[in-house]
């Protein structure tokens, strides 16, 4: 599609086609925002429950869901997505880029959020939602505990919300490193840019331990594999996956937050940050330490007290550098000039409840007092102060960007006064929790005598509601009739976004920036164009587009799939739907394969180690990283709860390793084929490409038989590998079509084996479909022979990954 | 510095109250001073650099600059190495009794319990085998062992966490897993135990009445509960005041 082709923004079409990084940030503010509204009537649903202690309007039930979806929307569909509808706006602005690195990607992370957040919702509409908390505790996130679809629907809308985080990260970590304006290095990042690139890496590992965590749930739910049953530590083992990603996402949710702190604290003071070079360090340290920390969520189970006290150090450790963060952004207020604005009173205010919930932190990291704080309200004070805190500086965020987002200002005096009820309301709230501490969190009833506490958070939470009244009465009057805002309103701003108009044009720049001599300055585009940067890709004479409707396409039909997967066995209605919806997605992301969609390299190339490196090679580096982290998440899963049950008195399901090992030849022989393919393509040998790919996908369905016979699909009667031979050979028909299917839950032993082989055999059947794909290129158009053998690379880059993932799940789950 | 252990003799037995009580108090102490302290400061300096009150600024960043930092760095490591003391002295200190808390006093004599959390019931069984569900009676003065977990047989329940708030004592009950706890309770008196961990719809409702009665009392009501369960539980004795 070409430029001109790209509809206006007045048009509707534009929003559901758009792939450009501003469009795309202004969609996740204004869903996100959505989302803050849907979750803030819960919250205010709970706090009206709670202004008595005895019975009120909502049920057991119904409150177990108000804080179980109040958490989930908050977490994951407003504060994130929030945050990053600025990074997606701000950050290529910031490193002088066009767009992002995959733009087409980017615009699939946003309507697979989007339509995640719809599958979320209808879990509402199923009999109710999940109620296990956010957190999610196993084993009351079971079935057995929770049969309404509408619990395992929830699950699914998680699991397609950790599928846009997974692509937007792959996105912004590529283009951070690659797409930087020239001479801006990392160092030199703008802190907000910098805040996103850690936050990033962290989702990364992160999201991925989720990924799994919800996939092993998953299983459980729709297949009746047996993880988080198993008495042999099942439920432990749900909380070890959970706060492996848990303790890393309140850092995930807080980090675009301190880096909104930093820059307005620059911003509005007229000093550049103390102490940059270590609030760089600091915050690198966290987001590698914040891995090692999770298990002060668990100090109460039964983890033996030598691991306690490691963890307990680690978060201790973890809140220094954190501390140094504060100092330097309390030491940036010295010597200023400091202006008041609304962006820069929330800010303010953001670091004085930080401050506050960073000392309460404290003492939950001391194992003696969090045994006595565990469960109770003194935990939802603290995260409210940290988190909220955050989001109380996103809230600046969003008055400081404004005026470049919508070429409008905002009322001054409507937004001071927000700040102020707010700030009111948000104490007023959230100490009453401390007070209350006492009591337990998540209870609709409680105890007489804290009433008083109660009945002021609920007030306190009213108050804070209704200052957002304001803010959406000031801001949507400021978008109609609002005066123009200048380009750059705001005095001693520094980073590239205010160099530009406001809004900024399609392409962000009128030139191309640069940093080459020490300052931005802007080249003419033809120029840079024209000077030979051809090998980067830049196809000349090429315009980058910006409309495909198949993100949007994809994720509806994903939206589709998951309610009828949901809803298998409950209704004939459901397994129509998921079978229409899978077909539905197939299609569209065929669709997606065949567009030709072009988004050109930067002009500017990057710099070492990833100078030289296209992007979507890197793209596959990071997701590969990505699916390390989801099958070391099923093998330690497999591990532990191996370990539980009694190592050497587990039985391996398969009952010899003879296929098993066949399968590993069959493997490893076709790593070999893929490379002959690349080889061929390298020579420009248009048949040896297709020969090396068709025999790696022979290789693969020889792979996917064995492993069918193994799983029961076909001929179950064959009890040894050359028994099925034969009978295959001597083409049985009865015995041919007669299958029994794999018995999941017939064991915990069972469901390890099958679920984590049948994780590696999806794998298996997606490469098989990128490399038909690849094959049918070849063929019919005489791809890759033509000197671009990168898809060949990439698509081998990922098959060389499952075969080495087998490699470590054959000796597991065959001879050990 | 006083470091808190047991080192044998009966006077420095210690409830989980008291421990508890005098850790977080020196915590909030603290964690006030340094919240003050922190907190004045910022707000003392966001008033006195007001742009209405302030000079112009020497060397202003301007538009389109590469980020770089300001110096300021001393300052920076001095405060941050202050605050890393009290942080690190706090948690040290707090630790010396983590030991205790979590094994209990050494005691000749000690009773065991076993709770059970099911949805949404709190089963104690004594060691006479006998088992009161939402009540337990045990003796003031006394060490008193639980090991808590939560149903596995007849059927699977989730996971809750046990605990009663005055007493200051919690433990996780998990399906397949048993945590241990203590009390000493040197009160009589009524104590109410509660469900610390999201359990379904009945959660807020799984308390239990933990009763706390005099050495005598409890050791006649221990034998009549031996002999005559039914009549035991007719009869729970009831504290004293005091
Ligand atoms: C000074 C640094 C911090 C320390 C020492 C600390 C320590 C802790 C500990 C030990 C817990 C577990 C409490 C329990 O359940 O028993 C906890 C809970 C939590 N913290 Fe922090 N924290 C710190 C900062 C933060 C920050 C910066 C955030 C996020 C912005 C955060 C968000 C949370 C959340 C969301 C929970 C509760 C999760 C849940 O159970 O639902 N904390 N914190
Ligand atoms: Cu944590
Ligand atoms: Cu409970």
């Amino acid at each position: 599609m070409a430029e001109h082709s790209f509809p206006p923004r007045s048009s509707v079409k534009r929003w559901l086609v758009t792939t450009n990084h501003k469009d795309i940030g202004i969609l996740y503010i204004v869903s996100s925002l959505f989302f803050f509204i849907f979750g803030g009537i819960l919250a205010l649903l709970i706090r009206t429950q709670l202004w008595t202690s005895g019975e009120f309007i909502l049920s057991g039930s119904a409150f177990g869901q108000a804080v179980t979806a109040h958490g989930l929307v908050m977490v994951f569909f407003f504060l994130s997505p929030f945050a990053f509808g600025f990074a997606n706006y701000i950050v290529p602005l910031q490193i002088g880029a066009d767009d992002l690195a995959f733009p087409r990607l980017n615009a699939l992370s946003y309507w697979l959020y989007f339509f995640a957040g719809m599958v979320f919702i209808v879990s509402f509409l199923q009999g109710g939602t999940i109620e296990a908390g956010w957190t999610l505790y196993a084993p009351l996130n079971l079935p057995a505990f929770m049969p309404s679809p509408g619990a395992t629907t929830a699950i699914l809308a998680l699991l397609m919300f950790v599928g846009s985080v997974t692509a937007s990260t792959i996105n912004f970590i590529v283009t951070i490193h690659t797409h930087k304006a020239d001479g801006l290095s990392l160092w030199h990042l703008p802190m907000f840019t910098w805040s996103i690139l850690l936050t990033v890496w962290m989702m990364l590992i992160a999201f991925a331990a989720l990924a799994a965590a919800l996939l092993i749930l998953g299983a459980d739910h729709i297949f009746g594999a047996q993880y988080f049953t198993a008495t042999e530590g099942g439920g432990l083992l749900w909380a070890h996956l959970f706060w492996f990603f848990g303790h890393p996402e309140v850092y995930i949710v807080f980090f675009p937050a301190l880096g909104v702190m930093l820059e307005t604290y620059q911003t509005f003071t007229g000093r550049r940050l103390i102490g940059r070079k270590w609030v760089i360090l600091a915050m690198i340290l966290v987001t590698l330490q914040s891995f090692l920390v999770w298990m002060h969520h668990m100090f109460l189970t039964t983890i033996n007290l030598e691991i306690k006290t490691l963890m307990m150090a680690m978060t201790i450790g973890i809140s220094l550098p954190f501390d140094l963060i504060v100092f330097a952004m309390i030491y940036t207020l010295l010597k200023g000039r400091i202006r008041y604005t609304t962006p820069f009173l929330f800010n303010f205010g953001a670091l004085l409840l930080f401050i506050l919930g960073g000392i309460t932190g404290v003492f939950l990291g001391a194992i003696v007092l969090d045994y006595e704080f565990r469960g109770t309200y003194w935990v939802v004070a603290h995260f409210h102060y940290v988190m909220f805190a955050g989001g109380t500086a996103l809230i600046g965020g969003l008055y400081y960007w404004w005026p470049k987002i919508t070429g409008k200002m905002y009322n001054e005096f409507l937004g001071k006064l927000h700040f102020g009820i707010y700030f009111i309301g948000f104490n007023l709230l959230y100490f009453s929790m401390f007070l209350s501490w006492e009591m337990p969190r998540r209870v609709f009833t409680y105890h007489t005598g804290l009433e008083t506490y109660n009945q002021m958070a609920t007030i306190g939470g009213i108050i804070l509601g209704a200052s957002f009244l304001i803010m959406f009465y000031n801001l949507y009057t400021s978008y109609l009739s609002g005066p123009d805002a200048p380009d750059n309103p705001w005095e001693y701003s520094r980073t590239a976004e205010w160099a530009t108009s406001s809004p900024p044009p399609l392409e962000n720049f009128e030139g191309v920036p640069t940093y080459r001599n020490g300052f931005l300055e802007f080249e003419d585009r033809n120029a840079v164009a024209d000077g030979g940067h051809v090998e980067h890709g830049h196809e000349p004479g090429r315009h980058p587009d910006h409309a495909s409707w198949w993100p949007v396409t994809i994720s509806f039909a994903g939206f589709l799939m998951l309610i009828g997967l949901a809803g298998l066995g409950e209704h004939f209605a459901y397994e129509l739907l998921f079978i229409g919806g899978a077909a539905f997605v197939l299609l569209s992301a065929i669709g997606w394969g065949l567009e030709d969609f072009y988004a050109p390299e930067p002009l500017r190339g990057a710099k070492w180690p990833f100078d030289g490196v296209h992007k979507n090679k890197f793209g596959m580096w990071v997701f590969l990283a990505s699916d390390i982290v989801i099958f070391g998440a099923f093998i330690g899963a497999y591990v532990f709860i191996r370990w539980g049950y009694g190592w050497e008195a587990w039985q391996n399901v398969p009952a010899e390793s003879l296929p098993g090992l066949v399968n590993t030849f069959v493997l490893l022989t076709s790593s070999f084929t893929v490379i002959l393919a690349l080889v061929y393509a390298q020579r420009g040998n248009r048949r040896g490409v297709i020969a090396g790919l068709l025999a790696t996908i022979g290789f693969a369905f020889t792979f996917m038989l064995i492993k069918s016979w193994e799983w029961n699909f076909l001929l179950p009667e064959a009890e040894t590998l050359p028994e099925a031979v034969t009978m295959l050979v001597t083409l049985d028909f009865d015995v041919l079509f007669h299958t029994e299917g794999p018995a999941i839950d017939a064991s915990i032993m069972h469901s390890t084996y099958y679920v984590t082989t049948g994780l590696h055999a999806i794998h298996v059947l997606i490469g098989v479909v990128a490399l038909g794909y690849l094959a049918w290129r070849a063929w019919a158009h005489n791809a890759y022979i033509d000197g671009n053998e990168r898809p060949v690379e990439n698509v081998g880059l990922y098959w060389h990954f499952v075969d080495i993932a087998w490699v470590f799940l054959f000796p597991l789950f065959y001879i050990i | 510095m006083w470091v808190f252990g047991h080192t044998g003799g009966g006077s420095d037995l210690r409830t989980q109250e008291s421990v508890f009580e005098e850790i977080f108090l020196v915590f909030l102490v603290l964690g006030t001073i340094v919240g003050v302290v922190v907190i004045g400061y910022m707000l003392y300096n966001g008033w006195r650099y007001r742009a209405s009150a302030s000079d112009e600024l020497e060397d202003p960043p301007v538009l389109g600059e590469l980020p770089v930092g300001q110096g300021g760095g001393k300052k920076l490591a001095l405060s941050f190495a202050l605050s890393a003391i009290i942080v690190l002295s706090l948690i040290v200190w707090s630790y010396s009794a983590v030991i205790y808390v979590d094994q209990g006093p050494e005691m000749e004599e000690n009773m065991e319990v076993e709770i059970v959390g099911a949805q949404f019931n709190w089963d104690f069984t004594y060691e006479n085998g006998e088992t009161l569900t939402d009540t337990l009676v045990i003796p003031e003065d006394q060490l008193v062992r639980f090991s808590v977990t939560a149903q596995t047989e007849p059927r699977l329940d989730v996971w809750h966490t046990f605990g009663v708030t005055e007493l200051r004592i919690k433990a996780d009950a998990i399906p397949g897993q048993t945590a241990t706890e203590w009390v000493l309770a040197d009160q009589q008196g009524v104590y109410l135990a509660e469900c610390f961990e999201l359990c379904g719809a009945g959660h807020s409702h799984m308390t239990a009445d933990v009763i706390v009665v005099s050495q005598e009392e409890f050791d006649s009501w221990y034998e009549l509960l031996s002999e005559d369960p039914d009549e035991a539980m007719e009869n729970i004795p009831e504290p004293e005041e005091n």
